[in-house]
C-alpha cells in the first residue's frame, strides 16, 4: 500500500549552490557520523538542517568549515574544498559554533572585537558597534566571565559583522532568553535584507527559526531523509483527517508515501507525502470521508519524518 | 498595519501578509497611495525572511493592489477600490475558512447558515452553545 519510491526529494537540481557535498562520509571509530551525504544549499537560501542530537549536524558544519577531515566524497564551500583551502573558506564564513567559548579567557570582549577589525579586512566596524549595542554587550567584560547567553551574543556579532557570503550557525539560539532570541531573529531578517547571504542553521528547535527558513534538510544518522524548498514541503507533506467505515482496509494503492498513520475506530489521521488532489481522491474512492487536509510546520514535518523512520 | 502571523494557520506566511494588507484596505486603515512598510522593516518586525515579504508584495502587485515604485518603496495602488474588489474577495476567503472549519466538525453549509443567522440575531447569544471552533 505504501509506495517507498515516493519518499521525499533530496536533489535540488543544478544550483548554483553556495555549499554542496557528494557522498560525504566520516566515521569516528565504528560510528558513521556522516554516511554518504549529498548536501545542496542554494546560493541565497536560508537552509535549516533538522535532526536529533547525534544525527551528524555539528560534524557536517565542522566539515564545511574545514575543522573536521572527511574520509570520502567531495565538498565544495563557496567554490572551494575546505580540506585543502580551509583558511580561504573560513574567511568567507560567519560561524557560530556549538561551543560557547570565545576568544582568549583573559581578553576583554572589546579587545576581541578590535582584534577582528585588524585581522579581518571586510570587518564593518560601524555595524559591529550597532550589533554590540543592540545586544547590550559590555566591552569591558573578560571572555572567561561571559554567561552562555552573553557568549552566544558575542559569537553572533563576530559572525555577522564582516558580512560574509555564508553563515554557518550551529544552534544559534541556544542559551538565549526569549527576548534576545526574538532580537536575534530580527537582526538576521535585517541582515538578509541588507546583504546577500546564504545561511545554514543547524538546530533541533526548528520552530524558533521557522519563519526565516526557505529550505529544509532533515538529517538522521548521517544521511538526509529529505532536502527541499520549504514551500514544496508545505504543499506536499500534508495531514489528512478522515472518517472511515468500521473495519476500513485503506486504499489498495495510494499516489503518495504514508509517512505516519494513526487509526482510531472510525477515524484516521495520516501524514502523506504526495499530490493533495490525488491522495484525497483515492482516500474518498476507498470509502473515507476526508474532513480536513492541513500542511505541517517544518517542526511537525521533521518530527513526522524522523518518527516515521523509527517505525519502519 | 497590524499583522500577526501564525504557523498553525493553514495559509502560507506570504498569504497571511497579503490578507493582512487586504483587510487593512477593507477596514480603511490602509488607503490608496498609502506607503507600506519597507521589506526590511516588515521582515524585521515580523521576524520573517525578507523574501517572504517580497513575495507577498510581488503577488499583491500582480493583483493590482500595490505598486512598487523603484527607489521609493511600495504603495497601495491609486486605482484600488476596496469596496468593489477587496471586500468580496476577503469575504470569500473568510467563508472558505469557515466552511473548511465546519466540514472538519462534520457540519455542512446549511448548518452554518442557520447558525450564522441565529448568532447574528442574538438568538443564541451568551448561552454557551455558540461554537467558534478555537
Amino acid at each position: 500500500m505504501t509506495n517507498r519510491a515516493a519518499a521525499l526529494p533530496i536533489d535540488l537540481g543544478n544550483g548554483p549552490f553556495a555549499v554542496s557535498t557528494r557522498g560525504l562520509a566520516r566515521r569516528f571509530g565504528s560510528t558513521r557520523a556522516l554516511d554518504g551525504l549529498d548536501l545542496q544549499v542554494p546560493e541565497g537560501a536560508v537552509y535549516v538542517l533538522v535532526g536529533p542530537n547525534g544525527a551528524g549536524k555539528t560534524t557536517l558544519i565542522r566539515t564545511l568549515m574545514g575543522l573536521v577531515r572527511y574520509q570520502a566524497g567531495t565538498v565544495s564551500v563557496l567554490g572551494r574544498d575546505p580540506a585543502d583551502r580551509g583558511a580561504e573558506v573560513r574567511a568567507g564564513i560567519g560561524y557560530v559554533p556549538e561551543d560557547y567559548r570565545v576568544g582568549y579567557a583573559w581578553m576583554t570582549v572589546g579587545r576581541l572585537l578590535e582584534h577582528q577589525a585588524v585581522y579581518n579586512p571586510s570587518w564593518d566596524a560601524e555595524y559591529a558597534r550597532e550589533l554590540r549595542a543592540r545586544y547590550a554587550i559590555d566591552p569591558g567584560r573578560k571572555c572567561h566571565a561571559l554567561s552562555k547567553g552573553q557568549s552566544r551574543r558575542v559569537q553572533l556579532v563576530l559572525a555577522l559583522a564582516h558580512r560574509p557570503p555564508l553563515l554557518l550557525l550551529d544552534e544559534p539560539t541556544d542559551g538565549l532568553d526569549h527576548v534576545v532570541r526574538d532580537d536575534t531573529l530580527s537582526i538576521l531578517s535585517e541582515h538578509l535584507a541588507d546583504s546577500p547571504t546564504t545561511v545554514v542553521i543547524s538546530t533541533h528547535r526548528v520552530y524558533e527559526v521557522e519563519s526565516l527558513v526557505d529550505h529544509v534538510g532533515v538529517l538522521s544518522e548521517g544521511r538526509l531523509l529529505g532536502q527541499l524548498p520549504r514551500d514544496e514541503l508545505y504543499g506536499g507533506l500534508l495531514r489528512y483527517w478522515a472518517d472511515v467505515p468500521e473495519g476500513w482496509r485503506g486504499p489498495g494503492e495510494l499516489a503518495g508515501w504514508v509517512v505516519k498513520r494513526s487509526h482510531a475506530a472510525r477515524g484516521i489521521e495520516w501524514t502523506v507525502w504526495g499530490d493533495r488532489n490525488a491522495v484525497t481522491r483515492e482516500l474518498s474512492q476507498a470509502g473515507a470521508e476526508v474532513r480536513e487536509v492541513v500542511p505541517l510546520s517544518v517542526d511537525e514535518a521533521a518530527v513526522a519524518l524522523l518518527s516515521g523512520r523509527e517505525a519502519t | 498595519m497590524k499583522i500577526r502571523l501564525s504557523h498553525a494557520d493553514g495559509r502560507p506566511l506570504y498569504v497571511q501578509i497579503m490578507d493582512a494588507v487586504r483587510s487593512g484596505l477593507v477596514r480603511g486603515s490602509l488607503r490608496p497611495e498609502d506607503p507600506l512598510p519597507s521589506v526590511r522593516d516588515l521582515s524585521s518586525s515580523l521576524r520573517v525572511n525578507p523574501r517572504t515579504v517580497s513575495q507577498a508584495y510581488a503577488a499583491l502587485e500582480r493583483d493590482g493592489v500595490v505598486q512598487v515604485r523603484h527607489g521609493k518603496g511600495t504603495f497601495v495602488a491609486p486605482g484600488v477600490r476596496p469596496e468593489e474588489t477587496e471586500r468580496p474577495r476577503l469575504a470569500r476567503e473568510v467563508a472558505r475558512r469557515a466552511l473548511a472549519d465546519a466540514s472538519r466538525n462534520g457540519l455542512g453549509l446549511a448548518d452554518l447558515m442557520t447558525a450564522l443567522r441565529e448568532v447574528e440575531g442574538g438568538g443564541v447569544h451568551g448561552d454557551g452553545s455558540k461554537e467558534d471552533g478555537r
